[in-house]
C-alpha cells in the first residue's frame, strides 16, 4: 500500500471513530431523550481545548501562543480531565438551558450559549490563545514510540477504535436498560413520565452531562490526532451536521447513529476535505457538499426514519414464556390452596411504595380516607375554574366525578394529581396534604392517574409502555443501568410476566409488539389504564377513560374498573357517559360551575332537582 | 338584516339522510337523517360523547362525511370542503375558538364577508354593525379582548356576513355565564330565525334551547334517538335521563 | 459620549436590516409554522444577484436592490412550493422540517460558492461624503437603507391593517381552521406569505451586503442567528415584535461594540437567552388567552 493510501485509510478510520463516538452521544441525548442539544458542538469543542491544554507543557511568554493550564499531563489525563470537563459545563448549561419546559425553547437557549462561547473563546485570547487556536499539539506516546507517521496513524486508529468500543459498551448498557426505556417514554411525552413519579428535569439533565461527557472525549481524542484545535472548527453548523448524520443514520439506534457518522461525516463531508493528495479544487469540494444538501433531503423523503431506524424490541415471546413459567409455578405452589391468580385482584394493585423521604404519614387521619380535598380553589386568568371545592374519596371504593362540561371536573382532577397547581386550599392523600407538590412527587405517593387526552408512549410498544411503568426496577436508574442486564433481568422478567398477564386480560395480546402510537384510540386507553395498573397505585385516578372510545371496548373497560373496584382499589373517575359512572362507582360528586353541587349515589342524584337541572342548563 | 321575505321562504331547507362520519376509518355518528325546514330553529341535543361536534363537523366540512347527503334547498354539500361550503349560504359558529384573537371587531366581520366583492363586503360590515350597535362601538378592539358573550355575538355576526340560509351554531353557550347564555339564545338566535335564516344548533343548555326552537333531536352514542316538536320533547318528564344516562325509555 | 451617539446611529443602520430580516422571518413562521433555516442563504443569493446586476450588467445599485428583492421573492417561493410543501403535506414532524430547512440551506451555500468561490465580492461603489444627524454620522447611501426600511415596515402594516390579503394573512396566522371556514383560501394566503416574506428577505440581503462593504456565499447564513434572535426576541410569527426586536438587538450590540466590537454579537445573544428564560413566549406575546378553554 502506498502511503498516501495508508495516510488515507487511517485517516478515515480515526475520523470514523472519532465522528461516531459524538454521534453517539448526540443520539443518546436526542434521539433517545429528546432533548434538542442544539450546544453539541460546545461539548465537542470544550473537550478538544481542554486536551489541548493538559497537554500542551506551560505557554511560554513572549511567544504570541498563550491559554491557561499548560499542565503537561502523561496520557490518559488530558482525555479524562477533557471528559469531566465536558461533563461540568454540560451540568452548568443543562442546569439553565433546561429549565424551559417546551423543547424549541431549551435548543434556542442552547443554541445561543454556543455562540455566545464561540464569541468568547475568540475574544478571550488568554484562554485557549483566541481565533488562532491551540496548535503543535504532542500526540500521545509519539516520542516513546518513535514510530514512522503511517505506522503512528495506524497505532492511533487502534487506539480510538478501543476508545470507540469502550464507550459503545457504556452507552449501550444505557440504551439497553430499564432507564433507556424510561429516558425513550420520556422522549414520546415527559408529562406522563412525570405522572408515573419520575422528575423528567433531573433524568434530562443527567442525561445531558453524560452525553456532554462523550461529546468531549471525542473532540479529546480528534485534537489528539491531528494536533490543533480553533474556533473555525466548531461553528454552529456543525452542530447541525451532527444532527443530520443521526437522523439519516436512524435516531435511537446506535447503529444507526455509527452509518449515519459514517455516511454523513465520514464519506460525504469529511473525505473531500482531509485529503490534500486528491487535490480537490474548491468547486469541487463545493460540489461535493452541494450534493450532501440533496442527499439529505432524499434521505429525509425516502427513509424519514434513517436508514437503520429505530429498532422495535420485540418482548412477547420472552414475556408469554415467562408469563406461562410463572403461571406454571404458581399452579404449582396453589394448586393445594385452589385459588387461580387473578392479576387484576387486590393482591395485585396493592401498594408496593416505599413513602418518599420526608414525607411523614399522620397517624391520626382517618384511615378510611384515602383523599380529601379540603376547599380547593384554582383560578386561570380571572376565572375560577375550581372555586373553594370539598370533598372526599374513601379508601377501597370507586367514587364518580360528574358535572356538565366546564365544571371544574378535569381541573380538579389535575389538581389532586399535582399537574397542576391550586391556588388555595389542601388536598390530604393518606393525611398528607400535597397541594402543590410536583406531579411525580405525588406519583410516587401511590396517587397514579390517566389522561383525558390519550398519552400513550407513542414509540414503545404496548409491551414496554406497561413495564416501563413498574416503580422500582433494578436498572433503572442510570447507575443501574451501568450494572449490565445481568442485574435487571430477573425483575424484568417478571415484570414482563405481570404485564403479559394484563394485556390477557384486556385482550391486548395480539398487540404486544405494536408500537402505541399504531394503536387506535379506544385501544389507546386500554393500554393507558393498563400502563396506570403497572404502576402499583394505590389511587387511581382516571380522566374521561371512555371518551372517544367505540361502544363494546367501553363496555370492556367498565368490566375491568368493576373488578378493580371489587378487589378494594381506590379510584376517582371523571367521565361524562353517566351509565358508566352509574355502574362502575359506589359514589358520586357532582361539580357545576367550578363548585361542589352534591354527593351521592347515582340513584339519588337523579331525585336531586338541582343536579337534573344543572344538566340541563349547562 | 333587510332580507325580502320572498327570496328566504323559499330558502335555508337543510336535508340530512343516512350520514355516516368520524375519524380514521371509525365511524362516530351513523346513519343520521335530519330536517331543518325554512326559517326555522331546530336544535341537536344530547349527553356529552353523543357525536354532536362530529355531525357539526361533518355539515360544514371540517370532516368529509364517509356516506350520507346534505342537500341545502337541494344542492348536494356533502364532501365539499370548508370553503367551499361556506360559498354555498351555510353560515358557522364555531364553539370556542370563535374569534380572531389578533383582529379587531371589524376585521373579523370583514373575514366572514371574505368571499364577497370588496365594495360588497364593506357594505355588508356596515348593515351588520348597524344591527349589533353594540359591536359598532367596539369596532376597533381585538377579539380576543372581548369576553365571551361579545365574542358569540362576533361570531354570529360574521356568520350573517355572507347572508346565509342557513346557519349552523356549535354550542353557543359553552363557557358563558348564566345570564348571558339565555340572552344569547332567546335573543340573538331567535333573532336570526325573525331574519329569515334557518338555524341549526348543538346545544348543552337543553331547556332553554329547546324552548325557543321549533324542531328537535336527540342525539345518544352517535344516533338520534328522538325526534319531535320542541314543545313537545321538553313537555316529557323523562327528558332529563338521557342525560343522566339512561337512553332506553326514550328510544322510539 | 459622543461614542455612545455615534454608536447609536450604526445601531440603527443595523437595525433597519435587521428589522427587514427578522420581520421576513417571522411572517413565514407565523403564516407557514416554519422555521426555515435556509433564510440567510436565500439573502445571499439576493445579494448576488444584485451584484450580478449592479457590478456586471451595470445597473444602478437601487435598480441592482430591486432586482435582489425579485430574487428573493422568486427563490423563496420556489424552495416553499417544491421542497416545503410536499414534505409538510407528508406530515412531516416539525423538527424534521427544520433538517429539511438546514438541507436546503447547505445546497444554496454551496452552489452559491460553486460560482463565486470562497472570495469576497463588493459592489463598486463610489465613496459619498457624510451626513452629519444629530450627532450620528450616516452615508447617503445608509440612509436610503434606513428610509428603506422605515418603507418596508410602514407598507407592511399598511399591509396588515388595510388590505384584505394582509387581514388574511393575520387571521390564517392566529387560526387558520378558522379562516378555512370564513371561506378563505389559506394556500393562496400562505403562498403570497412566501412572497412577501421573500422580498424582504432580498432587500435585507442587498442591504447587508452594501452595509458589510464585503460579502462572500456565507455572509447570509452567519447573519441569520442574529435574525432568529431578533425575532424570537419579539416573540416568533409577531411581526411587531420583531420590528422591537431588531432596535433593541440593533441598537444594543453596536453599543456593546463600544466597549469591545467582539461583544456584538455576545450581547444580542445574551439578551435573548434573558428574554427566553424570564418570558418563554418571548417579549411580545399577543396570543390573548381565551376564555372558554380555560374554564374547563
Amino acid at each position: 500500500m502506498s502511503i498516501a493510501l495508508q495516510s488515507y485509510i487511517t485517516t478515515l478510520l480515526v475520523y470514523l471513530g472519532v465522528n461516531t463516538i459524538a454521534c453517539w452521544a448526540l443520539n443518546l441525548q436526542f434521539g433517545v431523550g429528546g432533548v434538542m442539544n442544539f450546544a453539541f458542538i460546545l461539548f465537542q469543542s470544550i473537550g478538544a481545548y481542554i486536551t489541548a491544554v493538559l497537554t500542551l507543557p506551560q505557554a511560554q511568554s513572549g511567544t504570541y501562543e498563550t491559554y491557561i493550564l499548560g499542565l503537561h499531563l502523561p496520557w490518559p489525563l488530558p482525555l479524562v480531565g477533557a471528559t469531566v470537563a465536558g461533563g461540568l459545563l454540560a451540568l452548568l448549561v443543562g442546569a439553565f438551558a433546561l429549565r424551559p419546559a417546551r423543547r424549541d425553547f431549551q435548543a434556542t437557549v442552547m443554541l445561543v450559549v454556543s455562540i455566545i462561547a464561540e464569541t468568547l473563546v475568540v475574544t478571550q485570547q488568554g484562554w485557549f490563545n483566541g481565533a488562532s487556536g491551540l496548535y503543535s499539539i504532542p500526540q500521545p506516546f509519539a516520542s516513546a514510540l518513535n514510530l514512522s507517521p503511517t505506522a503512528y496513524s495506524w497505532f492511533f486508529a487502534g487506539l480510538v477504535l478501543v476508545v470507540s468500543l469502550l464507550v459503545y459498551l457504556f452507552v449501550d448498557r444505557i440504551t439497553g436498560s430499564p432507564w433507556g426505556r424510561r429516558l425513550r417514554a420520556m422522549r414520546d411525552n415527559p408529562e406522563a413520565v412525570e405522572s408515573l413519579g419520575t422528575k423528567v428535569s433531573v433524568e434530562s439533565l443527567k442525561l445531558y452531562v453524560i452525553g456532554g461527557a462523550i461529546a468531549a472525549l471525542s473532540g479529546g481524542l480528534l485534537v489528539e490526532f491531528i494536533g490543533a484545535w480553533s474556533p473555525a472548527a466548531w461553528t454552529t453548523g456543525e452542530t447541525f451536521i451532527y444532527f443530520v448524520a443521526v437522523i439519516v443514520g436512524g435516531l435511537a439506534n446506535n447503529f444507526g447513529a455509527f452509518f449515519g457518522a459514517f455516511l454523513v461525516l465520514g464519506v460525504f463531508l469529511e473525505v473531500p476535505q482531509y485529503l490534500p493528495n486528491f487535490s480537490y479544487t474548491n468547486t469541487e469540494s463545493a460540489i461535493q457538499s452541494a450534493l450532501i444538501g440533496v442527499l439529505i433531503l432524499v434521505f429525509l423523503w425516502w427513509r424519514p426514519k434513517g436508514i437503520v431506524p429505530e429498532r422495535r424490541r420485540r418482548l412477547s415471546k420472552l414475556a408469554m414464556s415467562t408469563a406461562s413459567a410463572a403461571a406454571a409455578r404458581e399452579a404449582g405452589t396453589s394448586a393445594a390452596a385452589g385459588s387461580a391468580r387473578d392479576p387484576l385482584s387486590a393482591e395485585l394493585v396493592r401498594n408496593h411504595r416505599r413513602v418518599p423521604r420526608g414525607v411523614v404519614r399522620d397517624a391520626a387521619a382517618d384511615p378510611d380516607l384515602a383523599i380529601a380535598v379540603r376547599d380547593v380553589a384554582r383560578e386561570f386568568g380571572g376565572v375560577q375554574a375550581v372555586d373553594g371545592v370539598t370533598f372526599d374519596v374513601p379508601r377501597g371504593q370507586a367514587t364518580g366525578l360528574i358535572g356538565p362540561n366546564g365544571a371544574g371536573k378535569s381541573t380538579a382532577l389535575k389538581l389532586i394529581a399535582g399537574a397542576l397547581k391550586p391556588t388555595r386550599g389542601q388536598i390530604l392523600v393518606d393525611g398528607v396534604d400535597v397541594a402543590g407538590w410536583p406531579a411525580s412527587r405525588i406519583a410516587q405517593l401511590g396517587v397514579i392517574r390517566t389522561f383525558q387526552h390519550t398519552s400513550e408512549f407513542a414509540q414503545l410498544t404496548v409491551l414496554e409502555n406497561l413495564v416501563v411503568a413498574a416503580p422500582g426496577q433494578p436498572g433503572d436508574s442510570l447507575g443501574g443501568a451501568l450494572l449490565g442486564r445481568r442485574h435487571s433481568r430477573a425483575r424484568q422478567h417478571e415484570l414482563l410476566a405481570e404485564a403479559w398477564e394484563l394485556l390477557e386480560q384486556f385482550d391486548l395480546t395480539k398487540h404486544a409488539d405494536t408500537y402505541a402510537g399504531e394503536l387506535s384510540g379506544g385501544q389507546r386507553r386500554l393500554v393507558e389504564i393498563m400502563r396506570a395498573l403497572m404502576a402499583k397505585p394505590s389511587i387511581l385516578l382516571l380522566d374521561e377513560p371512555m371518551a372517544g372510545v367505540n361502544p363494546t371496548l367501553r363496555l370492556t373497560i367498565e368490566e375491568h374498573l368493576q373488578r378493580l373496584r371489587d378487589g378494594g382499589l381506590t379510584m376517582l373517575m371523571v367521565e361524562h357517559e353517566l351509565g358508566a359512572i352509574e355502574r362502575v362507582c359506589d359514589s358520586v360528586v357532582v361539580m357545576a360551575q367550578g363548585r361542589l353541587l352534591a354527593t351521592g349515589s347515582m340513584e339519588e342524584l337523579r331525585s336531586n332537582e338541582e343536579v337534573v337541572s344543572a344538566y340541563l342548563v349547562g | 338584516m333587510p332580507t325580502s321575505s320572498a327570496e328566504s321562504a323559499s330558502k335555508g331547507h337543510l336535508l340530512v339522510t343516512g350520514l355516516s362520519a368520524g375519524y380514521g376509518g371509525t365511524p362516530i355518528i351513523e346513519d343520521i337523517d335530519l330536517e331543518v325546514r325554512s326559517g326555522e330553529v331546530a336544535t341537536i341535543v344530547g349527553p356529552n360523547g353523543a357525536g354532536k361536534s362530529t355531525l357539526v363537523k361533518a355539515l360544514i366540512g371540517v370532516i368529509r362525511p364517509f356516506t350520507g347527503r346534505i342537500e341545502l334547498d337541494g344542492d348536494n354539500l356533502a364532501g365539499l370542503r370548508a370553503d367551499q361550503i361556506c360559498r354555498r349560504s351555510v353560515g358557522y359558529v364555531p364553539q370556542v375558538r370563535d374569534t380572531f384573537p389578533r383582529l379587531s371587531v371589524k376585521e373579523n366581520l370583514e373575514m366572514g364577508g371574505f368571499t364577497l366583492s370588496r365594495n360588497l363586503c364593506r357594505q355588508r360590515v356596515d348593515e351588520v354593525l348597524e344591527l349589533y350597535p353594540k359591536l359598532a362601538q367596539m369596532a376597533d378592539r381585538q377579539g380576543g379582548h372581548l369576553s365571551g358573550g361579545e365574542r358569540k355575538m362576533l361570531a354570529v355576526a360574521r356568520a350573517l356576513m355572507t347572508r346565509p340560509s342557513l346557519v349552523v351554531l356549535d354550542e353557543p353557550t359553552a363557557g358563558l355565564a348564566p345570564k348571558v347564555a339565555d340572552e344569547l339564545l332567546s335573543e340573538q338566535v331567535t333573532a336570526l330565525a325573525k331574519r329569515g335564516v334557518s338555524v341549526l344548533m348543538v346545544e348543552q343548555r337543553a331547556r332553554e334551547a329547546l324552548s325557543i326552537s321549533d324542531h328537535a333531536f336527540v342525539m345518544a352514542s352517535g344516533r338520534v334517538v328522538l325526534r319531535d316538536r320542541a314543545a313537545t320533547i321538553l313537555a316529557r318528564p323523562d327528558i332529563g335521563e338521557v342525560f343522566l344516562g339512561r337512553t332506553a325509555g326514550l328510544v322510539n | 459620549m459622543h461614542q455612545i451617539i455615534l454608536s447609536i446611529g450604526f445601531g440603527i443602520v443595523t437595525a433597519s436590516i435587521l428589522s427587514m430580516g427578522a420581520v421576513g422571518f417571522t411572517l413565514q413562521f407565523g403564516v407557514t409554522n416554519l422555521f426555515n433555516l435556509a433564510f440567510g442563504d436565500v439573502m445571499t443569493i439576493a445579494a448576488f444577484v444584485a451584484y450580478v446586476v449592479h457590478n456586471d450588467a451595470g445597473a444602478s445599485i437601487w435598480l441592482a436592490l430591486a432586482a435582489g428583492g425579485a430574487a428573493g421573492m422568486l427563490s423563496s417561493v420556489l424552495i416553499a412550493r417544491l421542497i416545503y410543501l410536499p414534505f409538510m403535506q407528508r406530515g412531516t414532524s416539525q423538527f424534521a422540517m427544520v433538517m429539511v430547512t438546514v438541507a436546503v440551506s447547505i445546497v444554496f451555500n454551496n452552489v452559491l460558492q460553486i460560482f463565486s468561490g470562497t472570495g469576497f465580492y463588493g459592489y463598486a461603489l463610489l465613496p459619498q461624503a457624510s451626513v452629519h444627524i444629530l450627532g450620528m454620522v450616516f452615508t447617503p447611501r445608509e440612509l436610503v437603507i434606513i428610509a428603506l426600511a422605515v418603507v418596508c415596515m410602514a407598507g407592511l402594516h399598511l399591509l396588515f391593517k388595510y388590505t384584505r390579503i394582509g387581514k388574511a394573512m393575520r387571521a390564517t396566522s392566529d387560526d387558520a381552521s378558522l379562516a378555512r371556514t370564513c371561506g378563505i383560501p389559506t394556500n393562496r394566503v400562505t403562498n403570497f406569505a412566501w412572497l412577501a416574506s421573500g422580498l424582504l428577505c432580498g432587500l435585507a440581503g442587498v442591504a447587508l451586503a452594501m452595509d458589510l462593504g464585503t460579502f462572500s456565499a456565507t455572509t447570509g447564513g452567519s447573519f441569520l442567528l442574529v435574525i432568529v434572535a431578533a425575532a424570537v426576541f419579539g416573540s416568533v410569527g409577531e411581526p411587531y415584535g420583531a420590528m422591537v426586536g431588531a432596535l433593541v438587538i440593533g441598537v444594543a450590540s453596536e453599543l456593546a461594540a463600544v466597549i469591545s466590537p467582539d461583544l456584538k454579537d455576545v450581547v444580542a445573544f445574551g439578551l435573548l437567552v434573558v428574554v427566553l428564560l424570564v418570558r418563554p413566549e418571548g417579549l411580545r406575546s399577543g396570543r390573548v388567552q381565551i376564555r372558554g378553554e380555560v374554564t374547563r
